[in-house]
């Protein structure tokens, strides 16, 4: 594994082929003077997703990741503390009055970003979250309605497999999952279990994960280290389906290449991305640009670039970028089973209730929330109890139950708040780049869903057979920071990811959105990247791409 | 309708089945060789032989299905053992002359209800009840019935006169229609994947239909034999398929101890070859009816 | 500590070394855990003493003759330099956080008790932690560090992740180990494959 971080894998020609222990596939390479169509930065959700749509509409594409090209059938071991390279530990500061824990919580570093490492959680917004100031009174409108992007959640679905439900109890009705549910777990009936005796509806969660073969992918074995890498390639993360596909289709991948600083030309458009692999700053000649490092890096990359035509950075003349900056809350309730759980069986999050995303009755606040059942490793797990004030023989015999704990996660929607925020910091990184600093605190609305999620839980889990219960809190994903809108004064990109601000520059990942709603954020992502890849390969038929 | 999206990676899944498919059918054809060579001349007594190898298969299919399917269960309930307890000892009466054998055939008759009784209340008891997921992945509604047509077939092939085989053709017709839905619920779960998953839910429907038409049409019959020999060709290419789907699977047969369990079935499938085979049993006797 | 209790007292995930649970991969990084313990680089002698008496405070292991051991691995990490990805407002680098705030245990000891704190008897050892961990420090041991942010983010934390990665951690809470190529069949409730830990009710 250790040669990865060490070493550029994607290079002279050819890419590690992600499904064959030991071989290569052909890759196109550019070089930094020949201007390719799209130099992409980030190769997750957003920007590993759109390499392949674009590369796939024809145009040349080089995507950069600062970090390596894993093979997961070799690098993956099964062992929390051997995994910890696929999160970005690059140092960033967090504050505010509810600061966020960064890292290994909600970042990746690698070819295909979190979605490497992420718990596969397939599921789509609310219809209504995309109009949700004009439907329901709060938060923000998107640009976009639900149904545009519906044949893109479709089509994200489809690419990866998603296996779910025969039937998925919320949302507008939809085509069937491409591949079908997989068995729940213990720790998922236990969920299952106590939302059926309070009488609520219970599912057993669309998976990004195969619940039968696909092409050279194994099923899923439900090994349980779907947070520490997927070693069987069940997982259908960026890395083993948008970035071959993009590969196939003419797409350079730059593993170990960090993008400091977007260059811009006299006429104010963006000429290219400055690198740096190996140690060596290079320059790639580009026609676009599209920033995809995730609602942090995103808007530092964007604040970096700043130069004499854009002094506070790119596409910030409204000085938006970096605001407005969401997480999920994720309080977390936990308890003792008589019967064994076992939870680090198969997927952590196989079973999850959407109750409280589309039932808006007697809620004291605006939003929603989802919560799923969980499934900690034991150092997770472990830290979860430290975090609790437990040390000594008291965690050390606590620790033995832990075949008997079974706990549910809030995914709790926070409201778009001006001054929860990415900026830099004065100090700089190994890069010589300026860090940035994460700033976050709740609103009174936000306190209110986590303490009415908190109950919620408690009840579901109680009824669910769990006695001794207590609360963790926590956060998960994040989003926003360069939203998207219909006016160029209060967003920062349109609703096909181009900044108001220079035309040739694009985001897309979850930097994009304007409110956060009450469900894991990658596939919307992704239906997002979809949708602009289709969007940019129109105007360029038309003629509207080099405005 | 969606586009279909370009797949990330691909296995020569056509290739593996027609290779698959090649290989049944060479066993296929050795075996139907000796078998029509000992085929007695009497209707009745190739009935009586026909209704007997498919009671020995399906038994087989049982012993081995419900000893890894209840193992899987960690034989949790001391019943669990009663299946392939009873399917050995039907395994044994359909091989020797026992005067027992009307005694166990009728008891596995009873137990194959009694479990498809058991299963049922399993997946009623359990969070989301009758839903999908259970249907999918709890203990399978249909299996057990297995067993009572093993016992069937067994009976039948003592009392020719009480079942002739005009009685016998639907019930295998229903045999083969059960164990397609079987088949297609599993196969549906595997969002057939392959398209060689598609056989076991076309074939025996189309077989069974002709099977049931056979018992008063002799014509029908005639049409049926062919159907049938594919029937019985799918029970053999089953297990060749199923244990390619265990090779293919994470760590392949090294994995055995855990793909025996998860990955595909392989004692599954034979219960195609024992319908079959009674059915083919009986068509001598549905086509001299006319 | 004495009274610590196992469920799992005959089970142990080492046993699963050459089943298909455990990979190559695996098997590399764990050896290493097992035989390559790293010598000190970062801390000073006095550091890393002091922190192995609180790792015995914060893990007691009184039953094992050799204790999994804990210091060579933050050692190894503040070496490194490997940081968890952030840090919060008012908190030093990894590095100068925990300098800091092993300078801050031993000066709370001399200050308190006018001793050194690994010559305090465990419950005062575990008075003063409790202490720390609640923020009732004497500000001028620490610097601007914050006393309670440190016990909890840095020290509590790396503590229980090093012993947890530990294969002996994992067999005493029953824990199914590595598990690739071979993941696990039975996942309902009160469901165990033959390879998983069996638990004794006493």
């Amino acid at each position: 594994m250790f040669d990865a971080i060490d070493q550029p894998r994607a290079q002279d020609g050819r890419a590690p082929d992600v499904f064959r222990p030991g071989a290569w596939v052909q890759m196109r390479c550019y070089d930094d003077s020949e201007q390719v169509d799209f130099a992409i930065v980030g190769t997750g959700a957003g920007g590993g997703t759109l390499a392949a749509k674009l590369a796939e509409a024809g145009f040349s594409v080089v995507a950069f990741d600062a970090g390596p090209f894993w093979r997961p059938l070799e690098d993956f071991a099964s062992d929390e503390a051997a995994q910890g390279d696929l999160y970005w530990t690059d140092e960033r500061i967090s504050g505010g009055a509810d600061p966020i824990q960064l890292g290994s919580n909600n970042s990746g570093r690698g070819v295909g970003g979190s979605t490497v490492h992420y718990t596969m959680i397939a599921l789509r917004w609310r219809p209504d979250w995309f109009k949700s100031r004009s439907k329901l009174g709060y938060g923000r409108d998107w640009p976009l309605s639900f149904e545009e992007l519906e044949p893109y959640y479709e089509e994200a679905e489809e690419s990866l497999k998603i296996s779910g439900p025969v039937r998925y109890p919320w949302g507008k009705r939809r085509k069937r999952y491409p591949y079908r549910e997989h068995p729940v777990n213990a720790s998922g009936l236990v969920l299952a279990r106590g939302c059926e005796r309070i009488g609520i509806d219970w599912s057993p969660l669309p998976l990004a994960t195969l619940s039968a073969p696909r092409g050279m992918a194994h099923p899923c074995v439900y090994r349980g280290f779907c947070k520490y890498g997927c070693s069987t390639n069940a997982k259908q993360s960026v890395l083993v389906t948008f970035v071959p596909r993009a590969i196939a289709a003419g797409a350079e991948i730059r593993d170990l290449a960090m993008v400091g600083r977007i260059e811009m030309g006299k006429d104010g458009r963006a000429t290219g991305v400055s690198y740096n692999r190996r140690g060596k700053w290079r320059q790639q000649k580009a026609r676009h640009v599209v920033v995809a490092g995730y609602a942090i890096e995103t808007p530092r990359l964007l604040l970096n670039s700043a130069c004499p035509e854009f002094p506070d950075g790119l596409a910030n003349d409204n000085g938006l970028v970096g605001t407005h900056l969401m997480t999920h809350s994720g309080p977390g309730v936990w308890g003792v089973l008589d019967e064994e759980i076992r939870s680090y069986k198969a997927p952590p999050c196989m079973a999850g209730t959407e109750h409280w995303n589309y039932s808006d009755e007697g809620k004291d606040f605006h939003g929603g929330y989802a919560f799923m059942s969980q499934g900690p490793l034991p150092t997770d797990w472990a830290q979860t109890l430290a975090a609790r004030g437990l040390w000594g023989a008291a965690l050390r015999q606590e620790m033995t139950r832990y075949n008997h704990t079974a706990g549910l996660v809030l995914v709790g929607e926070t409201e778009p708040q001006a001054h929860n925020r990415v900026e830099l910091a004065d100090e700089k990184d190994q890069y010589g780049l300026r860090i940035p600093r994460v700033t976050f605190s709740y609103s009174e609305n936000d306190r209110r869903l986590i303490e009415h999620g908190r109950k919620s839980m408690h009840q579901v889990l109680a009824a669910g057979g769990a006695h001794q219960l207590w609360d963790t809190h926590d956060t998960s994903h994040l989003m926003g920071g360069c939203r998207m809108g219909d006016d160029p004064k209060d967003s920062v990109v349109d609703a096909d990811g181009r900044t108001w601000a220079i035309p040739n520059l694009w985001v897309c990942d979850g930097s994009l959105f304007p409110n956060s709603g009450g469900v894991n954020p990658s596939l919307t992502i992704q239906a997002l990247a979809c949708r602009i890849g289709d969007r940019i390969a129109e105007m360029a038929k038309r003629g509207e791409l080099d405005r | 309708m969606p586009k279909p999206v370009p797949e990330p990676s691909r296995r020569p899944l056509i290739a593996v089945g027609l290779g698959g498919i090649a290989a049944a059918g060479l066993i296929g054809a050795a075996a139907w060789k000796l078998w029509r060579r000992a085929e007695p001349a009497d209707p009745g007594k190739a009935a009586e032989r026909g209704l007997r190898a498919g009671a020995a298969i399906l038994s087989l299919a049982v012993l081995l299905d419900s000893g890894i399917e209840h193992y899987r269960g960690e034989f949790k309930n001391p019943a669990m053992f009663v299946a392939p307890t009873l399917a050995l000892a039907t395994l044994g009466m359909t091989a020797v002359e026992d005067e027992a054998a009307p005694y166990v055939f009728s008891a596995a008759l009873a137990v194959g209800a009694a479990g498809v009784g058991f299963h049922s209340y399993n997946i009623g008891k359990r969070a989301g009840g009758f839903d999908m997921l259970n249907l999918f992945y709890a203990a399978p509604l249909g299996a057990p019935a297995a067993l009572s047509l093993a016992g069937l077939f067994g009976l039948a092939a003592e009392h020719p006169g009480i079942a002739a085989p005009a009685r016998i053709a639907p019930v295998a017709a229903l045999a083969l229609l059960g164990t397609a839905a079987e088949a297609g619920l599993l196969h549906f779960r595997g969002a057939f994947q392959n398209p060689f998953m598609f056989a076991p839910v076309t074939l025996p429907p189309l077989a069974a239909a002709v099977t049931a038409a056979s018992s008063v049409s002799p014509e029908a019959a005639q049409v049926a034999r062919p159907l049938l020999l594919g029937t019985a060709l799918l029970g053999i290419a089953g297990p060749i398929f199923h244990s390619y789907g265990i090779h293919r699977n994470m760590g392949g047969w090294h994995n055995w101890s855990q793909m025996i369990l998860q990955g595909p079935p392989l004692p599954a499938p034979p219960a195609f070859l024992g319908i079959a085979l009674a059915a083919l049993g009986l068509l001598p006797a549905l086509e001299r009816r006319g | 500590m004495s009274g610590f209790k196992t469920p799992y007292p005959d089970y142990d995930v080492l046993k699963k070394w050459d089943t298909p649970s455990w990979n190559e991969q695996t098997r590399a990084v764990i050896k290493r855990r097992l035989d390559e313990i790293p010598e000190r680089r970062f801390l000073s002698e006095d550091e890393w003493t002091l922190l192995e008496a609180i790792a015995a405070r914060l893990m007691p292991q009184p039953e094992r003759e050799a204790p999994v051991p804990i210091v060579p691995w933050i050692d190894e990490k503040l070496a490194e330099d490997r940081r968890p990805g952030y840090r919060y407002v008012g908190m030093p680098p990894m590095r100068e956080a925990w300098r800091q705030g092993l300078a801050g245990i031993a000066g709370e000891a001399r200050e308190r008790h006018g001793t050194d704190f690994r010559d305090l008897e465990p419950d005062a050892q575990d008075a003063l932690l409790g202490a720390v961990q609640r923020g009732e420090i004497d500000g001028r041991q620490w610097g601007d560090l914050p006393a309670d942010r440190f016990f909890s983010e840095l020290l509590l934390k790396e503590i229980v992740a090093v012993y947890y990665s530990h294969p002996a951690a994992w067999s005493e809470i029953g824990f199914g180990g590595p598990a690739s190529p071979r993941g696990y069949v039975r996942l309902g409730l009160d469901e165990r494959d033959p390879w998983e830990a069996e638990e004794q009710h006493v």
